[in-house]
Formats: C-alpha cells, structure tokens, sequence
C-alpha cells in the first residue's frame, strides 16, 4: 500500500475517532454556567444553545400552533450534539414546569442556563432544570420564572389569595375534595390524622 | 493496480461518510410501536430529581397531593412501569398534558394500562396514549411508611 494510501486511511480514521470523541466530550455543558445547585439526584450544571421544541409534533408530527401555547410538554434540541433534551422544571419552588418558559421561544434558538438531572447510568439520560433563558446570543438573561403569571392568567378567580397558588388551584381542590390528601377518601386521610394525635 | 488508489479513497470517503453520518443521526427518533403498558402515573420532577427524597417515597398514596400540585402546575407527568421504565406521556386520549382540564388530574398515582404510541428519543420513553383501557386505582399505599410526602401535603390536625 502506497505511502498517501496509508495516509488518507490514517485521516479518514482519525477523522472518525474525532467525530465519536466529540459527542463525548460534548457531555460537559457545564462551563460558563451560573446555575444555582440543589443537591440533585446526579446534577450537574448545564448551559448550552438549542432549538425550543414541541415535543409531540418533533416525534409524531402532530404539530399545532405555538407549541401549543403551554399545553404541551417541550424540550430542546442541543445544538452540540442533536439531542432532544426533555425539561421537567423551571426556576421556581412551587412545583411549577418549564412550558411557560420556553413557549416565548418556540422554534426559536435560545441559550439556557440550568441543571442537567436523574440517574443517567440507570435511565441512559437526564432531564433539565431551566433556571436562565435567551434568544440565542441576546445580552440579557431572562430567569425561568414566568409559570406562575401564567396559572394567574388561566385562573383570573383565584388569582389572587391567601396562600400559594397550589392551595387555591380549583383543580387540585377538586381533586382532594373527591378523594382526599392520599387519593383513597376521607376515611383514610382520617385514619393517618388520628395516628398523629 | 486493479483496484486503483482513487478507488480506494473514494471507498474510504463513503465509509467515512457512513460513520459520520452513523454519529450525526444516532439519536434520532424512532417510529412509532404500538403498546400497552401497565404502570402508575407520577409525577416525573419529583421521581427523577429525587428533591423530595428516594423514589419509593415520591409515588403512591404518600406524594398523592404533591402529584396533583405537580400535574397542576405543568410538570411533565410520566407512566412507572413495575420494571422500573418511565414513559413520559405526550397526549392522554387526544387531549395534551398540560391543557387545563380535569383528565390528567383524575388519574395521578393511579395505576393505569394505557394502549398507545411509544417512541424513543435520546434514551427517554414517550408515549402518546391513545385509551386507557383500565384503571385501578392507587394501589400503593405507602403513606403507611412515610406519610405524606413533602410533609406539607397534608394538613396539620388541629388541637
């Protein structure tokens, strides 16, 4: 074999080996990131670019506008390495998602700030926390806060309250009254009550 | 030489071609299969974080009422499978997840079979629900272990 034979086969695999080391280095997201630690299950910090998608019309094609305007769960494809990266959470402590968040940025390219966690050797991924969104390259980070304006804008009769949001949601309470704090009716939830006196 | 050295580059150029584009497309989505599943409906922050404890505390009777906070409040809600798989649910019975309605609400911690679409992405199972065809009801009842989790799930008794 000719010695530029040899040399372009010597490219061609180092070409690949650098192709398939690049999606592994392209793991470590965490550089640059002013996200806030919790103490997560395998979290790490994790700022990177992307696509902001809807889930469902990504892998079914069943697309609808604007994401579905907060009814939809959306994600983001991770420019780095193509990955569609689910988000489970935004920024804020009361139980609020991410779809609030990201649907401003439907199909648009953002940079977000945020926490990459769960299990990945058992589940082979993790999910993301949005703590800090862009418009890709913009100046200003805008915190992933914006779920709760979002409840108030779909439930202007409780809007306003004692208490989180959580206590005055008509849903959760409908819930409750039918079947109690642990799902199984009041005799339950009456049988754990006394056990505590 | 029979087969010559541009041959050869051109072979090396497609298999090299092959790897890339093996790297690029590797995570991909898969169609659709078609399934039935069995398992409960949790709530997927709580279980993959692990922010309110080990996994066997944030399902079941015990997370009933934060499950329904976090349905309500637009986390992504999931199916738990008795071997251990979750399914991130995109659509329940043509209604989306996050619509505020009363069906995703009614079905927390419940253990459900649901037919429906399963596509992977990136390691994550998605499933598009199409019918729940039973409905048990929560059948975990370990508040008799851990009582309500977080603990301000539940009312304080009054003196």
């Amino acid at each position: 074999m000719k010695t530029r034979t040899r040399q372009a086969i010597g490219l061609v695999l180092g070409a690949s080996a650098l192709a398939f080391a690049s999606a592994s280095l392209a793991e470590d997201f965490s550089s640059g990131s002013q996200a806030k630690e919790f103490g997560l299950t395998e979290e790490t910090k994790a700022m990177f670019s992307g696509k902001v998608v809807d889930i469902a019309c990504e892998l079914t094609g069943d697309c609808v506008d604007a994401c579905g305007n907060g009814n939809r769960n959306l994600g983001i494809i991770r420019d780095a390495d193509n990955k569609l990266v689910m988000v489970l959470k935004n920024a804020q402590f009361a139980f609020n998602g991410p779809a609030y968040d990201l649907v401003a940025f439907c199909n648009k390219e953002v940079d977000v700030d945020g926490l990459m966690v769960g299990d990945p050797e058992y589940y082979n991924t993790q999910f993301y926390m949005v703590q800090f969104i862009r418009e890709k390259g913009a100046a200003q980070w805008t915190k992933a806060n914006r779920w709760t304006a979002g409840w108030k804008a779909r439930n202007p009769d409780v809007a306003e309250g004692k208490g989180p949001w959580y206590r005055r949601d008509l849903r959760v309470q409908k819930q409750i009254d039918a079947d109690g704090y642990f799902g199984l009716g009041e005799k339950v939830d009456a049988e754990y009550r006394n056990s505590l006196q | 030489m029979a087969f010559g050295r541009n041959k050869i580059l051109a072979v090396l150029a497609v298999v090299a071609g092959a790897v890339m584009l093996s790297a690029a497309t590797a995570n991909a989505a898969t169609s659709a299969k078609a399934v039935e599943i069995r398992g409960e409906v949790i709530d997927t922050w709580c279980y993959f974080s692990g922010v309110m404890g080990g996994e066997d505390a944030v399902v079941g009777t015990a997370h009933h009422t934060c499950a329904l906070w976090c349905a309500a409040g637009g986390i992504p809600v999931g199916v738990l499978t008795e071997d251990g798989d979750v399914y991130m649910v995109l659509k329940i019975e043509g209604e989306d997840p996050l619509a505020q309605s009363d069906a995703v609400m009614e079905i927390q911690s419940d253990v459900i079979t649901a037919k429906g679409l399963h596509y992977v992405r990136d390691g994550v199972n998605y499933l598009v629900v199409e019918e729940v065809v039973a409905n048990d009801g929560i059948t975990n009842t370990n508040h008799l272990d851990y009582g309500p989790v977080p603990p301000n799930s539940f009312p304080k008794p009054k003196n």
